[in-house]
């Protein structure tokens, strides 16, 4: 019985902080986005899809195209590094991948304001390099500046998860399918992706869940109409001082990454089983 | 940062009490505020006073910084405190008029001199209010078109013009929309004012009518239609960046930091601006002074300097490149032709009577950004 009281003690202090630092402040935002005038209701909600069902479904799309090709960069750059021949490009493109890592977002966001511009330094090099004529150059800076921002952002995210996951898989797997003379793009992607797998649903779900909540990206890209749930929270806010909206919007995305977090769940349980 | 502003503020202020000799000025808006008083204003307000010393706090960017002061007022006055502890406060428009209602400021505009020096109507009513005599305008901010002559040699001199020319020339103009800032926003206000069916002056002056929210379909339909023209660009400073880069040919910003960019040479020297009819939204700054402010005389003194001829020159227009506070003709005296060249000649003293607007009136505000959220942005 003493062990188990000394147990609750030692446990006390960090559920203590889990529930003033968060739960409180969720519930309470999650109360907030049902409160109307004096009372409750779902007026919140109604003004919610009513404004911003087109940007629910952009940032969902986004998040969504962002995670996927985030997947394919990382399985390519973790599958190089497992089962790459040049020690020497091996070695390069270990230094490099992990460079965007330790860029905060807002400086990812505002590197790619200009980088991707109408006249910007990529469109300027292709003009230069004779590529596309001048009136062809178009501006990044909408849907597509997001997710290259995003993509840029969370791949080495995910590729290190996922080079750390491949470097320890059985090699003996690998060398018996590279004696039986299968291709290399076969080994990666029949044997050693399917070994990595959990791995892989963990990085992607983890970067889901992270580009859900970033606002400095959308807002130095593409703050305009549609857009992302972030800027239209902050939004609410500043201009309307108005935040029961804003913790409804909140919600909303909340149940958007929770339904990621269910996927992951279920996966992973059936792996336990 | 939210509840540290408060707290380090509150500290700020208890550690040091204010001295009869010591002037606690207060202040909304940018870091640059709190050093125009520190670096400039308050060493020659030392100068001409010896003895006495000017303190600042600043109270943080946009209407929270104002929001703040007016919470300090408020909480002072529920205390029923004898002494407040600020003497001269630096606040935005929407602010003046409560606070007035409220009773928390002195009417000292017509003790001073530079008070007779005020001609703009936004120093009688702040957004409806009546603040006549407790005011005084630091400055005037205002927004405008900044346009490439080399894409545009004539300017749309009103709006009307300028949707014609949008129309005529797709992708040329940009726009930040509203979630990117306030050139954005005074932009859609201006268009309400222009092409709304109902009466603009009652949207500036109030009073708040819902009737009048239902007057503005069409504008926000042919909004839409002009804004599908139009490129969107990511915020205030956006515009300007891709203004600078050739990718537009005109868009609406902050003529303050329209010059302050091209004075970095951030922009290209040929931009140029006009401020089309019937008007752009801008804002004053106000300098008022609480009416329990232990040094009301000395605190009228300073805010007299704040606003004579000569440090409006100096402080406000030459390094601000904002609007001076008082009228303009008096100003232009203390300043070299070059300075004065600057800030007036694209948009003349008369343009900026004639269509320098004020904002709508907050509940108005409110509801023309809903009805752009719900009818234009979709």
């Amino acid at each position: 019985m003493p062990t188990r009281f000394l147990a609750l003690a030692l446990v006390v202090p960090a559920l203590a902080v889990i529930v003033l630092l968060f739960i409180v402040p969720l519930a309470a935002s999650v109360v907030g986005a049902f409160e109307v005038g004096g009372g409750y209701g779902l007026g919140n909600f109604t003004k919610t899809f009513e404004f911003y069902a087109p940007d629910i479904a952009f940032t969902v799309l986004i998040v969504a195209l962002s995670t996927g090709l985030i997947g394919i960069f990382a399985v390519a750059i973790g599958g190089y590094l497992t089962l790459g021949e040049n020690p020497r490009t091996v070695a390069a493109l270990r230094w490099l991948y992990r460079w965007p890592l330790f860029i905060p977002f807002i400086v990812v966001g505002q590197i790619f304001r200009t980088f991707i511009a109408k006249n910007g330094p990529v469109n300027n090099l292709l003009v230069n390099a004779g590529l596309i004529a001048p009136f062809d150059a178009v501006s990044l800076l909408d849907w597509r500046g997001i997710v290259l921002a995003f993509v840029w952002k969370q791949t080495p995210f995910v590729a290190l998860l996922l080079a750390g996951a491949m470097a320890s898989i059985d090699r003996g797997t690998i060398e018996a399918a590279r004696n039986l003379g299968a291709s290399r793009l076969r080994i990666l992607m029949e044997i050693v992706v399917p070994q990595v797998a959990t791995t892989l649903l963990v990085g992607l779900i983890l970067s889901f869940v992270t580009m859900m909540s970033v606002l400095s990206v959308p807002l130095m890209i593409n703050a305009q109409s549609p857009t992302m749930l972030t800027v239209d929270i902050a939004f609410r806010i500043n201009a309307y001082g108005d935040y029961g909206v804003a913790n409804a919007l909140g919600l909303v995305s909340l149940l958007i990454t929770a339904s990621v977090a269910v996927i992951y769940l279920r996966v992973s349980m059936r792996e336990r089983t | 940062m939210k509840t540290l502003l408060p707290a380090v503020l509150a500290l700020g202020l208890a550690v040091a009490p204010a001295a009869a000799d010591t002037l606690t000025v207060i202040t909304a808006g940018d870091q640059n505020m709190v050093d125009y008083v520190n670096e400039y204003l308050g060493p020659l307000f030392e100068k001409d006073n010896p003895g006495h010393k000017v303190r600042v706090v600043g109270t943080g960017p946009g209407d929270s910084g104002s929001q703040k002061i007016s919470e300090r007022f408020e909480a002072q006055a529920k205390a029923s405190t004898a002494n407040w502890d600020v003497d001269v406060a630096v606040v935005h428009e929407k602010f003046a008029g409560p606070m007035v209602k409220a009773g928390y400021l002195d009417a000292y505009r017509n003790k001073i001199d530079s008070g007779k020096l005020v001609t703009r109507d936004n120093a009688k009513m702040a957004l409806g209010a009546n603040v006549d005599g407790y005011v005084m305008p630091m400055f005037n901010s205002q927004t405008a078109l900044a346009y490439n002559p080399a894409l545009l040699k004539d300017p749309p001199k009103t709006y009307q013009d300028l949707a014609a020319w949008v129309k005529a020339h797709p992708k040329q103009f940009g726009y930040n929309g509203i979630k990117g800032g306030a050139s954005g926003v005074s932009f859609v206000m201006g268009w309400i004012y222009a092409f709304g069916d109902g009466d603009a002056k009652k949207l500036m002056n109030g009073p708040f009518d819902e009737a009048e929210t239902k007057k503005w379909d069409k504008a926000f339909a042919s909004l839409k239609e002009f804004t599908q023209n139009a490129t969107l660009t990511p915020g205030n400073a956006g515009t300007l960046d891709m203004l600078a880069r050739g990718e537009i040919a005109i868009g609406p910003v902050w003529v303050d930091m329209f010059y302050s960019w091209q004075a970095d040479g951030r922009l290209p020297p040929t931009l140029k601006l006009v401020l089309p009819a019937p008007g752009m939204p801008g804002q004053p700054m106000h300098y008022v002074i609480p009416a329990k402010s232990p040094n009301r005389d000395l605190a009228a003194k300073f805010v007299a300097l704040a606003t004579s001829p000569k440090v409006q020159a100096e402080g406000i227009v030459k390094r601000f490149n904002w609007y001076p506070g008082i009228d303009a003709e008096h100003v232009k005296a203390q300043l070299d032709s070059a300075t004065w060249e600057k800030l007036f000649t694209e948009i003349k003293p008369s343009d900026l009577a004639n269509y320098g607007k004020p904002f709508p009136i907050a509940p108005y505000n409110n509801a023309i950004l809903e009805a752009y959220e719900r009818q234009a942005a979709k």
